[in-house]
Order: structure tokens, then sequence, then C-alpha cells
């Protein structure tokens, strides 16, 4: 490995690729043939990531929480898990809802399962409720008339983290907020690189008239101010999830396109992006073999900022009350209502500025983490 | 627009305003100096005669028969304790655009200072609601029953002495007909509304409107005040020329101070002519009012608490319970203040009978009984508002108090639901009908605070199995939604404003169906029609009142409208050195603490005093630490009992 490091110091990827070229049958159906080998340069960027132990040890923690928000119905939930009602099992988790008169209450709409389990513990008839542990949706107003909002944490109410200026659990809103947030960042993400970085090494690759102009195109598209856009958008429509995302992709996918632009500037001048021409490999084969996954580094170590950047901007536009409709959970909407009752239900701010700072910190140390696994520097040197 | 971001918008513009002035940010004016033309007089136009049209018109010489009344005889509201002196230190929320009282931008909040401070002829009194002498000392009805005449207080001047007569009021209406002052509204106002005017001496002019009306409301609707027509260079650059110029007015105090961006100051007029008259006789008793821009609401709040401001309004419950709470409230250097007044209240939930779902009045009641509003009054609200009765309440005598709002009762719901074909629950638990449609609605508004109300009353709502999805706009979004009829329900409110409930605007088949109107419900009744024609056409009292309760019932009776609250309140802290009568304030009055007079045209405002031996007392006892005892007065004479 080491002869490898110094033939190449500067571009990471490139000599295992002409070792795999040369030592091993090509493509992933020549590795599985194999047996699953990882390439040893990622070997080594993983072992980097690892040894730095706040990215390392942020990322295990967010996969975690991840994890769990994704199966969050099951933790934090109106809903009970487990009904025992005359013998038979629910399981109201997931699905439709089950009206009241299905457990002999009195009413069509959807069963009260904290009232439910109070009921049947007072019966005693064998029947029983199993709650998650914090019994409590993202949507409920848990309110009391004659006691007003916002309750202060208790452990006897289930309130972990106290409600909001509705009566709401702050807990199942941070928790349901984080999973909404997570996923709109991934999806900006995942559309933003997408377009960015087709657009960005068509530029690089071809250059010319045809860079020129993009960049150009680009240049004015960043001076179009998103926050207007959304502001006239919400004005004709109700903003949902997707409506956000894709105004959001539109103003979004220019920020790619400049790192992947000059990073193919660069890589199409090499050598082995010459000899796959002169070969005879075509635009697309160069670009997508080739150019590709030597700046994958880049593309990597960005990764996590963006997301950041992601959960950012849909905490802020929340905040502002552009973002998604109520009563939807979202940590902008909780911080708004923190700002407002500061002095007399702190609680609020506490426990959203808490989970935001963790969340950004870890997702930053994560990307501090990746940038020193990936940068090519490290590998110059004898291990 | 959100508050933040309108903040952020308004500070913007502050910055460019400052920055766009330079040098000139502070404009003083002395008291009592004769203004400059701010233009070359004779770049002025020459405005037409007034213009009348045929069937309208004032006789050429003041009618004979005339009997001329006044009003001595009304009790006095003002506190014969009131002390003169001292600043009242107040603020707004962002720096007016401009300082004119008509034109673009004029519409902002600071006109709350400009316009009361700008007395027309006659005054409305705040507790019999009767006319009283302002301007004019004297008035007669003409008797076509749509013309009043008018006979001035010779000493009546402008802020720079010049006497007003009734040249002024001719002028008003040709100014406010030109198209130079850029306010359409008014514009308007003065042509089809206001249709003659004619002097008749210095101290004697006519006026003539529209239609026939009972005496009180004639006085509020064609009541036109006095423009300095010794001021005004009315050209095509007026708008531009007097954006920041300090207009003469004919109300106690004048502007005397503008450092923009920051803070304007008005200074009590020393011999100002109205101290004479009987109604403004211990009132406007601060030497000075500053009104500071502070931007948002929580520093504001933070200012007064620091003693900066004078007062601040507490109308809020989260302000009252929660914010206006710890030691200067505990050892009662600051007091509170809860007076419940009688306002004009109109908000709800209005339906649009447009839509094909709506348009089935059992679906409409239906959702009014899906509407748990105890509920949300009890927790979020903290049992301070009250559940609205009808479309529209607060008009003494006009007032339907038959009418019991459609409570929350989902057996009633379910029956009208079930009767309108949504017999049957989808997975979600809400409603379907044969059609395959959910009974599911749009809820358009625009205040973000609301929120707090809208998603309690959506979740006891789910349980008749009604969904109601919350469409939050901007305000002049949602509102410009609604006008374009493209709501499905629409939460808002109308400034009931005037003497008597409109019905005309909201409830006709004219206005139905066509955009900017507001009957945002798209009310059609061909019943109704004929009916409100009579009622706006009426000018006795007794049947006016007799036909707005019939139409008031047959508003109920459609279900178009679900009222919501009534705020019949209003509350404030002060602190110590600000007296108040014992009374608080006339039960017309918006608010204990305004400087002039009130909204809705009632004159009640300007009571208040500052004690300066009170001011250096509490001040003391607030750096020795010592303490008064906390001090809250409620004031529940004028308390109507909720309806329910």
């Amino acid at each position: 490995m080491k002869t490898q490091a110094v033939s190449s110091p500067h571009r990471p990827g490139a000599s295992s690729d002409f070792d795999a070229v040369a030592a091993k049958p090509y493509g992933l159906r020549g590795r599985l043939r194999e047996g699953l080998t990882i390439n040893p340069q990622t070997v080594k960027q993983w072992r980097r990531f690892r040894s730095i132990k706040r990215g390392y040890y942020s990322a295990v923690a967010l996969v975690v929480a991840l994890v769990l928000s994704a199966g969050a119905e099951l933790l934090v939930n109106g809903r009970a898990l487990i009904v025992s009602y005359d013998g038979e099992l629910y399981f109201p988790t997931y699905g439709d809802i089950i009206p009241g008169d299905t457990f002999g209450l009195d009413y069509e709409y959807e069963t009260d399962y904290r009232d439910l389990k109070a009921r049947f513990e007072a019966q005693d008839r064998g029947n029983w409720v199993l709650m998650p542990p914090v019994p409590y949706g993202p949507l409920e107003n848990d309110l009391t008339p004659g006691y007003f909002p916002p309750y202060a944490p208790s452990f006897e109410t289930g309130h972990y983290l106290g409600t909001d200026q509705t009566g709401r659990d702050v807990l199942a809103r941070l928790i349901y907020g984080f999973r909404i947030a997570f996923a709109f960042a991934f999806l900006l993400l995942l559309c933003n690189y997408l377009i960015g970085i087709a657009v960005g090494c068509a530029m690089g690759f071809w250059g010319g008239v045809f860079d020129l102009l993009f960049q150009r195109v680009i240049e004015i598209w960043n001076m179009v101010p998103s926050l207007y856009v959304i502001m006239i958008v919400a004005s004709i429509v109700i903003p949902n999830f997707w409506t956000l995302a894709v105004v959001m992709v539109i103003f979004g996918w220019t920020q790619m396109t400049w790192n992947m632009r000059t990073s193919t500037y660069k890589e199409k001048t090499r050598e082995y992006v010459l000899a796959a021409r002169a070969l005879g490999a075509s635009n697309t084969r160069q670009i997508a073999s080739h150019v590709i996954p030597n700046t994958i580094s880049v593309i990597v170590s960005f990764i996590p900022f963006s997301i950041a950047g992601g959960i950012f901007l849909l905490t802020a536009l929340d905040y502002l009350g552009f973002g998604l409709p109520p009563p939807t959970p979202s940590w902008g909407e909780l911080l708004a209502q923190g700002q407002n009752h500061i002095v007399t239900a702190p609680w609020i701010i506490l426990s959203v500025g808490i989970a935001i700072s963790i969340v950004l910190i870890m997702v930053n140390y994560i990307g501090e983490a990746v940038r020193e696994a990936f940068d090519p520097k490290k590998h110059a040197y004898f291990e | 627009m959100d508050y933040p971001a309108r903040a952020i918008v308004a500070f913007a513009v502050a910055v460019l305003l400052t920055a766009g002035c330079g040098n000139e940010t502070t404009i003083y004016l002395d008291l009592g100096t004769v203004l400059e033309p701010y233009a070359p007089p004779e770049t002025a136009v020459e405005l037409p005669p007034i213009e009348v049209r045929d069937g309208d018109g004032l006789p050429d010489t003041l009618p004979e028969d005339l009997v001329w009344v006044t009003n001595e005889e009304d009790p006095l509201f003002a506190s014969p304790d009131a002390k003169r002196g001292g600043t009242f230190r107040t603020s707004i929320l962002g720096f007016p655009l401009t300082l004119r009282r008509v034109g673009p931008d004029s519409n902002g909040s600071f006109a709350g200072f400009l316009r009361p401070n700008q007395f027309g002829p006659i005054a409305l009194h705040p507790v019999t609601r009767r006319a009283i002498p302002a301007l004019a000392t004297h008035w007669a009805f003409g008797e076509d029953g749509r013309s009043i005449y008018y006979r001035l207080n010779p000493k009546a001047r402008w802020s720079d002495g010049v006497p007003v007569t009734a040249d002024d009021f001719v002028f008003a209406v040709q100014f406010m007909r030109a198209k130079e002052i850029v306010a359409p509204w008014y514009n308007n106002y003065y042509v089809e509304r206001i249709r003659d005017l004619k002097r008749y001496d210095d101290h004697t002019y006519g006026v003539q409107g529209a239609n026939a009306m009972p005496g009180a409301e004639m006085h509020a609707s064609y009541g036109v005040g006095p423009q300095p027509r010794h001021f005004h260079v009315l050209n095509a650059d007026w708008v531009a020329n007097t954006n920041w110029q300090i207009e003469p007015n004919t109300g106690p105090y004048q502007i005397t101070k503008v450092r923009k961006g920051k803070y304007i100051e008005m200074t009590r007029k020393a011999d100002w002519w109205g101290d004479d008259v009987k109604y403004f006789k211990h009132r406007f008793n601060p030497d000075k009012i500053r009104v500071r821009v502070i931007r948002d609401p929580n520093v504001a709040f933070q200012y007064f608490l620091k003693g900066n401001l004078d007062t601040m309004d507490l109308v809020l419950p989260q302000y009252w319970h929660d914010k206006a709470t710890g030691t200067a409230f505990d050892r009662g250097y600051i007091a509170k203040y809860w007076f419940y007044n009688e306002q004009p209240a109109a908000s709800g939930m209005y339906l649009n009978m447009a839509d094909p779902i709506l348009a089935d009045k059992r679906v409409r009641f239906g959702i009014a009984h899906s509407m748990n509003f105890d509920h949300v009054i009890s927790t979020v609200l903290r049992n301070d508002y009250e559940r609205l009765s009808t479309f529209q309440i607060g008009f003494g005598e006009y007032d339907n108090l038959d009418i019991k709002p459609r409570e929350f009762d989902l057996d009633k719901a379910d029956r009208y639901f079930d009767d309108a074909g949504f017999e049957t629950r989808g997975g979600d638990g809400i409603r379907i009908n044969d059609a395959g449609e959910r009974l599911s609605f749009q809820v358009t508004y625009g205040w973000p605070q609301h929120t707090d109300r809208l998603v309690v009353l959506q979740e006891d709502a789910r349980k008749a199995g009604l969904e109601l999805v919350l469409d939050l706009k901007d305000g002049p979004g949602s509102f410009k939604k609604m006008l374009e009829k493209k709501h499905q329900i629409a939460w808002s409110g109308w400034a009931a404003g005037g003497l008597a409930p409109g019905y005309w605007e909201h409830f006709h088949s004219v206005n139905a169906n066509k955009t900017q109107t507001n009957n945002i419900t798209n009310h059609v009744n061909p019943a109704m029609d004929p009916l409100i024609m009579q009622y706006r056409s009426s000018t006795s009292l007794g049947e006016r009142v007799r036909l707005a309760r019939i139409l008031e019932q047959m508003v109920h009776d459609s279900g178009v409208v679900v009222p919501t609250f009534r705020v019949p309140y209003t509350r404030a802290g002060a602190w110590r050195w600000v007296k108040l009568p014992e009374w608080l304030a006339p039960p017309t009055s918006a608010s204990m603490f305004s400087a002039f007079a009130n909204t809705g045209g009632f004159s009640g405002g300007g009571l208040f005093w500052i004690d300066l031996e009170e001011k250096e007392r509490t001040l003391e006892a607030k750096s020795d630490g010592e303490s008064f005892g906390p001090t809250t007065i409620v004031n529940t004479t004028y308390r109507v009992q909720p309806a329910s």
C-alpha cells in the first residue's frame, strides 16, 4: 500500500482504480465472484474516521437516534402498543383508527387509550392496555379545563419535557420533528446533489460556451430571493413537505455545481482520463467511471454540512411561519413558542434549544471527521 | 407576513429611511409659529367647486325653520381631580412612513395618534352615545332627512392660530375629492356618500349625505372634518411634499419634534380653544406625549418593566397572567387595570356557501356543533375570552340577545352530518359520503397566534368525524384569499365600527359570488334582501332596531357564520404615577390610556393624568425596596353576562 501512496500522492482513488483493473476482475459482479472485498483505500478512510473519536461516536449516536425515530410510533404515541380486550389482542399503533365502541366505549371516534387504560385498571376484568414509554402523540392536546398550558415537565403525567402552549407533549413534538427535519434534509441532499453533480460535471467536462452559459445562468438564478418565492408559494397553496422540498431544491442545487465544476476540470486533464479517452471510452463512461469516483471525497465531505444546512433551513422557515403548516410537529415552531415563553415556560426553549445544538454539533463533528478521513493530504505521508 | 419577518422588513425600511435622510433626521417645530408653505402657493392646482348631482344639493340660503340644538346636559366623564403636566411615554412597533393624515402609507398605526387629534364638528358622548359639541357649538337637521347644518365655535383655531371657518370644510370636500391626494377610498367616499357641502357664513355650513339615517349615525357618517385651507398647496407633488410636513390640527396636541426612526414628541397646546368646551375639561392632561419606536413587543415590555414606558397593553392572557408578574407588580409600583367595555365584536368562522358541500345547511349546522369553543376558552384562553353568541354584537339596543350560539354537541353534529349523507367514517376517522367525498375543509386564517385556538378545535372536531386543515397565511394574504372568495372556511373578524350593525355588505345577494366584497360567506337569501334594504333606508331608530334583530336571527338560522370569541374588555398595566378616574373609562372606550379621542368615533380618551409627586414617591420607594401592596383593579360595571 505504501508504494501506491507514493505513486499517486494527489489522487486518492485513481491508483486503486488502476490496481483494481490490473489485479482483479473489474466491476461489481467481478468483486462478488471474488468474495466481497472492500477497496483498501476505503478501509483506510474508515479506520481514519473511526480514529477520530468525537466524529465516530456522533455518527453512532445519530444513526441510533435515526433508527429509533423511524420507529417513533412504537415509543412515543397516544395510541397503545397492545390492547387486550375480552381475550382478543389489538395492535392499534399502525393503520386505521380503532373507534371507541370497539372496546365498549360510547363513542365512534378514535379511542382515548390513556383513558381506556385507566378504565380497564379500575374494572379489573383481565383487560389490559400496554402504552408506549411516552404515552402522547405529537398532535394531541392534553388539556385540563381550568389549568392553563404550557404545563411544566412532570413524571406523574408522562410529560417528561412538559407541554407547549396548547398542551402538546414537547418530547413527542421534538422526536417527530427530528424525523421530519432529517427526512427533509436527506431528500434535499439527494435532489440537490443529483442535479448539482450532473450539471457541475457537465460544465467542467465540456467547458467552453456551455460552461460560460451555465455559469451566468447559475449566477442569475442565485440572485432570486428564495424566501420571497416561498412566501409567494405559501400564499397560493398550503405548503407541505413536498412543495417546500421542491422549492428548496429549485434554489438549492446551484451550490454543488461550483465544486463539481472545478473538480471535474482538474480531473479530466489527468492521465487516466486521457487514457480512457484514448481507449475510446464514451463521455458518459469517462464521467461516470473515472471523473466522479475520483471526486467522491469532495462530495462526501460536503454531505454532513449539507444535512446540517437542510435541518437549519427547515427550522428557520418554520420559525418564521413559512414552513410546514400547523399542526405539523417542528423544531422551528417550538423555537418560536419557546421564545414567547422564555420566562414563563423555559422548558420549551431549553428542550428544543439543546436538541438543535446537540444535533447540529454532532453533524458537524461527523463532517469534520469525514473531511479528515477523506483528506488526500493525509495519505501522502508514509505510515 | 409573520411577525419576525415583518419586523425585519420594517427594520430594513427604517434603515433605508434614516440612511436616506442624512442630517435632516430631526424636525423641530415651535408651538404657535406660523408654518412656512412647503411649496410655492402659485403652483397649486385650481380645485373645482363642489359638484352636485341632480336631485342632490343644499338650499342656497340657510333655511329659516331649522331647529338648532346643542348638548350641554349629558354627564361629565373626566375626573375633576386630574392634574396637568408631565410627559406620557408610550411606544409603537414601527416608525410611521408619513406624517400625513391621508394619502399613501397614511393608514399605519401612527394614524391612531394623528387622526383622533384632529377634531371634527361634533363628537359622540362616550356614555350616552349622543352628539356633543366640538368644533361646532350647535347643529340642526335638514328636512330631507339626510342633511345637517353646523354652527362653528368662533374660538376654534388651527395649531398656528388661524381660525377654523366654514371655508375649511368646503375645502375639505374639494381636497378629499382631488386626485392629487392619491387616496381612492376617500375620493370615492366624498363623491358617493358626501353629496354636498355649502358655506352660509364664516361659521355656518351645511352638509348633505347620500341617504337618510337617524341623527347620531348621520353625524358619524357625514360629519366631515375640516382641512387647513391656508396650509395646503395641492399639486402633483403633494404626496411627496407633505410626507414629513407637520400639519396644523384642531386637537389638543401638536407634533413638536420628530426624530426619524426613533421617536415623535407632541406638546399640549397651552391656550387650546377646546379648554373652554364643557366635555373637554379635565382631559388631555400630560404636557408632552412621546411616542417611541420599539420594534418588538417583548422588548417594549422590558422597557415598561424598567419604567421607561408609562403604560402597557395587557389584553393578551399570556401578558396579563404570566408576564405582568414580579416585584414591580407585587409592590404596587405598577398597577393592573381590567376594564370591561362595550365594544362591537364580530369574529367568527365564515363558511363559504359557494362550496358545494358547505352549500348544505345541515353540514354548516354540523360544523357549528363540532366546535368546542368552551374547551379553548377554559384552557389556552384562560377563561378570559367569552363565546360570541352571534355574528355581531356590541351595538347597544341593536343587539339581539335572544340568540344562543350552537353548542359543542357530538350527538347533534352526528345527526346533521348523517342527514347530509356523511354517514360512514374512513380509516382515519373522518366521515365520507356516498360520492367518496371527505368531510374535510380548509380553514384560512392570518394570525399565527391563533394557531393555538385552532389546533384545539381541530382535535375536538375529529371526534365528530370532521377534518379541519389549517391554512395559515400572512395577514394580507389571508384576507386577499377571503375577498377573492377562494376559501372554504374563513377564520376572521370584522373591525365592527359605527353605531349600528351592517348587513348589506355582509349578507346581501348583490355582494355574493363576486370578488372584493365583504360578503365572504357568499350568502344568498332572497327573503333577506328586501329586509336589508328596508333596514338601510329607514330613519326611525325603533324600526331599525326591530329589523336588525330580525336580520341577526336570519343570519343565525342560515348557519353561515359560526361565531367564535369576543374580548369583552381592555386591560393594561400602568406605573403608579399614571392616574385614572375612579370609573377607569367610559363604556365605549377601546383603551383606558388612549391620549386623545377613541376608536369608533366616541370621544372618551385623554382621561388619565401624570401625578409628578406620586412619581417621585414611587421612584423613591422603588429604590428603597418599599412596598405599596399589589394593585389590581377590575371594573365589571359594563360586563354583559356571557351567553351560553
